[in-house]
């Protein structure tokens, strides 16, 4: 097998790119929606890819940060720049918060090999946290509002069923509801304390949904890794076809370091561990393995 | 005469020939696949892929990497599919890069090292070998760069299994990189790599536990630039032997502290990670140094610190 083939996520066209900051917003407690001009970036990226960020003339942060695309925006009928969301819990988001319109800003990308295809069933998406920023682009693309990437994947057939499963701690953090409000997508909500849609935890709402009439053939999932953990076993256990996507720390985003490994299952039954950024960060669920 | 460009910018470090003197670090540039978006690899004046070891190893638990304030400490384990695959999967796409590229080895014994090194020795095309005597992220072998006659012992070997000119990468945990680095020049080294990692460790002390899967790393980046260069001076001023500077480097200006500082070529880290287009780019601007300090080859600004003295 050539090296190539067994990495998915290597992106040979990635760039690196001086962005500017174009807006910024608060989503929900503690957490943002950045706005760039990056038309490079823009034209290429798809649903589940990702690019890293590092602010500009400093050492300290000294990496990039790794975000999901949330969507692109477009100027004139042509891709401009790209929409991330994120949280502020370290060094760099919370430096990230202070950025304003006009301010530079690293970034190289895209990255990671994305979602595939969503298929003609029922599409189910299941995040948790700040994980559901990758799927405002996966359901614009699933329902034909939105092609990502120059040129864009022929999507021959649409789910017959689209819906978001999303889980947050509390009504404070639920993020960019604004935006999973559309025709064609079902947004079924979960809150821990009960503060909105469902009591309890997010993975409930895909039980319900595999015990439904319209069961869903595929689950696409992101959110925290006991949450993954959960999702790919009940995956597993009921038999539907499921991938997540990881979040495991990154130091370059592009397989130079090494640092973002975790232990997938081989075609042999052994394990080996994998670069999460060239090899993911988007695995077919029974492939991975979680550690305590 | 016509026809025939100078190359202001090729050093001779005794057998091994640059066409310049920006290399890039082992472990800090994957196998290349991983950096052609981002680097164009015949502008390098060498390429050193992660280090290989004679079987495969898995690497460390994760986390395996943690950010510094302006440093990165890793534990990576030297994660690597082994000396076989390597050959088979890898060697042939570096050796099609523009770029020399040199082999970097490790193992636990002066066996593995010679036995590694009569691969290379019958493989057309590697420019050289550097032997990793300095990772602090491996247990169950003898620490050969931190003993001067161990070091010499091993460079010796490898001079005796093949024709390859011979880096000793040293590290920098020990008190006296002199000592170490005059053992390599008796082992017929043909230059030694300063440095590689400085042991350290992060806390997560509400777990009251070290945040790398390993516990202790080795601390890379801007953080070890100036111990980095103090070790290249040390060595420069006491032992006679090219010396291959490395910690930190991030813009043409560390390029050159370094260069100043007795270093007659660098290799870029860390820096790969966080701005992958540095390397190709740092060609072009030592050229244009070149041009502004009016020299017909780069080596006549090496070892040029003026050291302050005590009247
Ligand atoms: C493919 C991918 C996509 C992602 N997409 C998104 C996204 O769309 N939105 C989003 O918000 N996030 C996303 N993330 C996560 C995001 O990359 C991290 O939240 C970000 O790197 C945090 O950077 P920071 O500098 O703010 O935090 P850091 O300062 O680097 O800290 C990160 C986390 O580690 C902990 N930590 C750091 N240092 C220590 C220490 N010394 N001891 C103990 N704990 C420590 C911090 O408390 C924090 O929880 C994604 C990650 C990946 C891999
Ligand atoms: C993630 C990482 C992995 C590394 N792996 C290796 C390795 O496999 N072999 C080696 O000789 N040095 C390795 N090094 C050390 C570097 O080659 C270099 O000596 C060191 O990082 C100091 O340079 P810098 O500050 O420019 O990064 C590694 C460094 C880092 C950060």
């Amino acid at each position: 097998m050539s090296a190539e083939a067994s990495l998915p996520g290597l992106v040979p066209s990635a760039q690196q790119i001086s962005a500017v900051v174009v807006e910024q917003e608060t989503m929900a407690t503690n957490t943002y929606r950045l706005r760039l001009r990056c038309p490079e970036l823009a034209r290429q990226i798809r649903p589940g890819q990702f690019f890293m960020v590092k602010e500009p003339g400093t050492n300290d942060p000294l990496l990039g940060r790794p975000f999901a695309l949330f969507d692109i925006w477009d100027e004139n009928g042509e891709p401009a720049g790209i929409d991330f969301g994120y949280v502020a819990i370290g060094k760099l988001t919370h430096l990230m918060t202070h950025w304003s319109p006009g301010d530079p800003v690293q970034l190289w990308g895209p990255l990671g090999n994305g979602f595939p295809e969503p298929g003609d069933g029922h599409l189910m998406m299941v995040a948790g946290g700040i994980g559901q920023t990758p799927f405002l682009a996966v359901a614009r693309e699933a329902l034909g509002l939105k092609t990502y990437g120059r040129p864009a994947r022929p999507l021959d057939v649409r789910p017959s069923k689209l819906t978001l499963a999303y889980g947050v701690r509390s009504r404070e953090f639920l993020a960019g509801i604004e935006q999973f409000t559309m025709d064609g997508l079902d947004l079924q909500i979960a809150t821990d304390d009960g503060t909105a849609g469902h009591h309890g935890f997010v993975t409930q709402l895909l039980q319900n949904a595999i015990q439904s009439e319209t069961p869903p053939d595929k689950v696409f999932c992101c959110g925290p890794e006991p949450m993954m953990e959960a999702v790919q076993k009940i995956c597993l256990r009921e038999n539907v076809a499921c991938w997540l996507s990881l979040e495991s720390p990154m130091a370059c985003g592009f397989g130079a370091c090494f640092s973002c490994v975790v232990p997938v299952r081989q075609e042999d039954g052994s394990w080996d561990y994998k670069r999460s950024c060239v090899e993911g960060p988007v695995f077919p669920a029974e492939r991975l393995i979680f550690e305590d | 005469m016509s026809g025939i460009s100078v190359n202001r910018l090729e050093v001779q470090l005794n057998r091994l020939s640059l066409k310049n003197p920006i290399l890039v670090a082992s472990g800090t540039f994957g196998y290349a696949k991983e950096m052609q978006a981002f680097v164009d690899f015949s502008q390098l004046g060498g390429l050193i892929p992660k280090t290989i070891t004679p079987t495969p190893r898995i690497g460390n638990k994760p986390p395996r990497t943690v950010e510094t304030s302006s440093g990165l400490l890793n534990s990576i384990g030297l994660d690597n599919d082994g000396l076989d695959t390597f050959i088979d999967k890898h060697l042939h796409y570096l050796l099609g890069l523009g770029a020399s590229v040199i082999a970097n080895i490790a193992g636990k014994t002066i066996d593995d090292f010679r036995m590694m090194a009569e691969r290379f020795a019958s493989i057309d095309g590697v420019a050289g070998l550097e032997l990793n005597i300095s990772c602090p992220n491996v247990t169950g072998g003898v620490d050969m760069g931190t003993d001067p006659k161990l070091t010499e012992e091993v460079v010796r070997a490898v001079r005796e299994s093949c024709d390859l000119p011979v880096i000793a990468k040293l590290t920098p945990n020990v008190t006296n990189v002199p000592l170490i680095a005059q053992g390599a020049k008796e082992g017929g080294a043909d230059a030694v790599s300063l440095v590689n990692t400085f042991q350290g460790m992060a806390v997560n002390w509400r777990q009251r536990k070290p945040i790398l899967g390993n516990g202790i790393g080795g601390l890379s980046g801007p953080a070890i630039k100036p111990l980095a260069l103090r070790i290249v001076y040390q060595v420069a001023s006491k032992v006679e032997i090219p010396i291959i500077g490395i910690g930190g480097i991030s813009s043409i200006d560390d390029v050159m502290e370094f260069l100043v500082a007795g270093a007659s070529a660098v290799q870029i880290g860390t820096a790969n990670f966080y701005n992958p287009g540095l390397s190709s780019q740092l060609v072009v601007d030592l050229e244009r140094i070149c041009e502004e300090e009016d020299c017909t080859n780069i080596s006549e600004l090496v070892g040029t610190l003026q050291f302050p003295t005590q009247k």
